[in-house]
């Protein structure tokens, strides 16, 4: 298998605070990598910086096989991201807003794409509602469906579960399982180690900016360790 | 009662002080009195000009000005809830079960905005003056007086740009009815009683001939025209949300000749779904626009040489350009920063927005030109508009990229926007005066526009994205 990203050294400075620091990492195609930490780690700096929205202090990284400093706007348009804050999209409809993004990135089809999303993540009674009026939890199932939206080979998602319900939370599981046995490759920021142990195939632990960890989930299994154990043990350490 | 008034300061405060430096915020009043004071010094070309009454009654004016053009909070509605500052709204949901407080939340809102407005360019202004005063030998006593009747002044045209904006949001109907009666009104008493401009706003009236009863007047027109505001404010809560159908494609579809189409759509659908929708346009335009009108028919009898139509057209392109302002309110460039687009297109977007917008204005001083008849000079004011209008939108953009109504309060920033804009406008009023038609040479000022708009597309796609 190819490698789907390849991080080198990456580091972010914002002022005097060391957001990221020296990051190295390759996460092979087919792999739904967890990237975990505790709240202010440096994830959502890092999934950042690898799209393109932000540049780094230092170091580098390519995303199948585009290099994040010179073709940012082409990463953004071959993969899905699903943003940490759902912001509410301006005053356009759920719908519109699915439409909207659409355009962007040039599909076609564009009704029968949307139509899909809603009707998988059921909620197509709020198609017509105002993004601001939206709930957070309908919000981040429009985010969710922005980001799968063009059918990427690699998506990045920040935090996607939180505020769903069980049952949907169930669907987008499978459907993340899914997505990546078809060779298609996920990188996955969270919090919550649970869903991250029964869904991810690989994980890297960040704390503080720096990876402190990374390997296959399958080890740590192996091993009969818990992964909130084992992270609680590694944070401790360093 | 203090503690939600002090909260809405602290949150304005912060959203302008994470963005540039609080600094550079606190400097943005001493700008203000830097330029006033500069400008004051010229005040014995003005007064060669122009007599010491009119002057007074010309800034007076630009206060009432002022006021009108920011005081629409009528429109706002729900915004003022829970747009600006998200403890206000946290404040402002808590309030549904009791309309009391919800209106005590709103004169809240407005009492900061007066002390804003009063910190931030009221008391500038007059401290400015009041420091060139022993250098043009002006009496220092003047200053307090304008310190009281400015402050009067714009607090009239606040509370009546309040008055008519949630009137309009009752019933668009009253408010012509409403306005018509006041027009007709006042071209009557003009002509069977030969009032004088003057004495129709008791603070200038205060100005030249200070009494009690003066001061009482003006407050009872403020306090009776916001009360009454505040009372009928309409918010239009809903816990209920927003449907519309997707009006997004056909839209996008109108305008599919331009290549920015589906950003011209979202513009517009913001622009109308927003609160006050295209009412907006009616309070920040049109009607600071009626003023500028009837004020410069007032004074340009005096100065036989400038054209009135060519003075509005350039203060109509100053104007027009903060449509741009409004259009980059909406959202935030997080909102796209996911997206594979570059701040350059967001921007593009809106500058192609603004374009079919401007047309409006362009229309309003055809218009002006057809209505008042004086069509010799339509053609060279029509270039001075349209150059006016893309020389100052081209500075705001560069300057401030997606955030003009944020940036411009970074001292440094104002300034700058200060320099650029007015030796333009002053050098384009000293060709007008020697003969209008040279004003057909201002589209080369286009060259210069262009040039700015293409280094700001760098500029703002170079520059980070701060999280605020
Ligand atoms: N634009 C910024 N300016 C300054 N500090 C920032 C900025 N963005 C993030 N940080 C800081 O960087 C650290 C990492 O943040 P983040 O990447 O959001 O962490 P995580 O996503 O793991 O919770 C935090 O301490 C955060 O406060
Ligand atoms: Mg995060």
């Amino acid at each position: 298998m190819k490698n789907a990203i390849e991080i080198k050294g990456l580091t972010k400075i914002f002022g005097e605070l060391k957001a990221v620091d020296n990051v190295t990492l390759s996460i092979k195609e087919g792999e739904l990598f967890g990237f975990l930490g505790p709240n202010g780690s440096g994830k959502t700096t890092t999934v950042k910086m690898l799209t393109g929205q932000i540049k780094p202090t230092k170091g580098n990284a390519t995303i199948l096989g585009k290099d994040i400093l010179r073709s940012p706007i082409e990463i953004r348009e071959i993969v899905g991201i699903m943003p940490e804050q759902e912001n509410p999209p301006s005053f356009l409809t759920a719908e519109e807003y699915l439409h909207f993004v659409a355009k962007i990135r040039k599909l076609d089809n564009i009704k029968e794409k949307s139509d899909y999303w809603f009707e998988f993540l059921d909620f197509e009674n709020q198609k017509n509602v105002l993004c601001k009026d939206l709930s957070r939890g309908t919000r981040q199932k429009l985010m969710f469906a922005q980001t799968f939206l063009h059918n990427p080979k690699l998506v990045f998602i920040d935090e996607p579960l939180i505020n769903l319900d069980p049952i949907i939370q169930k669907k987008v599981k499978d459907y993340l399982q899914n997505f990546v046995k078809s060779g298609r490759t996920i990188f996955f920021c969270t919090h919550v180690l649970e869903i991250a142990e029964e869904i991810c195939t690989n994980i890297g632990i960040i704390y503080n900016g720096k990876l402190i960890f990374k390997g296959p989930m399958k080890d740590l299994k192996r091993r009969g360790q818990h992964l909130e154990d084992f992270f609680l043990k590694l944070v401790k350490e360093a | 009662m203090f503690e939600i008034l002090m909260s809405m300061i602290k949150e304005e405060w912060r959203i302008h002080s994470t963005i540039f430096s609080g600094m550079k915020f606190f400097l943005f009043p001493f700008v203000i009195s830097l330029f006033v004071f500069l400008v004051s010094l010229l005040f014995s070309i003005f007064s060669s000009i122009i007599t010491f009454n009119q002057i007074a009654l010309l800034i007076h004016y630009l206060f009432v000005l002022f006021g009108l053009s920011v005081g629409a909070f009528g429109l706002l509605g729900r915004e003022i809830m829970n747009r600006r500052f998200e403890q206000a709204s946290m404040i402002a949901y808590s309030s549904r079960t009791l309309p009391l407080s919800e209106k005590r939340i709103l004169l809240n809102f407005f009492i900061k905005d007066i002390i804003y407005y009063f910190l931030l360019w009221i008391l500038p202004v007059v401290v400015g003056f009041a420091i060139a005063s022993p250098i043009i030998s002006v009496n220092l006593n003047y200053s307090f007086i304008l310190l009281t009747t400015l402050t009067l002044s714009f607090l009239i045209g606040l509370s009546i740009s309040f008055f008519l904006s949630t009137i309009y949001v009752h019933s668009m109907k009253l408010l012509i009815g409403i306005l018509s009666l006041t027009i007709i009104s006042g071209v009557f008493t003009n002509r069977y009683f030969h009032t004088n401009v003057m004495e129709l706003l008791p603070s200038i009236t205060f100005f030249f001939n200070p009494s009690m009863n003066l001061i009482i007047a003006s407050l009872a027109i403020v306090v009776i025209l916001s009360s009454f505001s505040i009372f009928f404010f309409k918010v239009d809560y809903a816990e209920k949300k927003r449907m519309f159908k997707n009006h997004f494609n056909v839209l996008s579809n109108i305008f599919r000749f331009n290549k920015y189409s589906i950003f011209i759509a979202k513009d517009i659908l913001d622009m109308n779904r927003s609160g006050g929708g295209m009412g907006k346009i009616l309070f920040s335009l049109l009607f600071p626009l009626i003023i500028i009108w009837l004020m410069l028919s007032i004074f340009l009898k005096l100065l036989p040489t400038t054209n009135t139509l060519i003075m509005f057209s350039i203060f109509l392109g100053v104007m027009s350009s903060s449509i741009y302002n409004w259009l980059t309110e909406f959202d935030l460039f997080t909102a796209y920063s996911f997206l594979p687009i570059k701040t350059s297109e967001v921007i593009k977007g809106k500058l192609n927005t603004y374009v079919l917008l401007n047309i409006i204005s362009l229309i309003i001083l055809i218009v002006v030109a057809l209505v008042t008849s004086i069509l010799n000079y339509l053609l060279p004011s029509i270039a001075s508009f349209i150059m006016v209008s893309f020389y100052s939108l081209a500075v705001t953009v560069y300057l401030t990229g997606l955030h003009p109504n944020i940036l411009l309060y970074d001292a440094k920033i104002l300034l700058a926007y200060v320099l650029l804009i007015s030796p333009v406008l002053l050098a384009l009023i000293f060709l007008s005066v020697l003969n209008p038609f040279y004003l057909l040479m201002s589209p080369l000022l286009m060259v210069l526009s262009i040039c700015l708009i293409k280094k700001s597309f760098k500029k703002w796609d170079d520059w980070e994205q701060q999280s605020f």
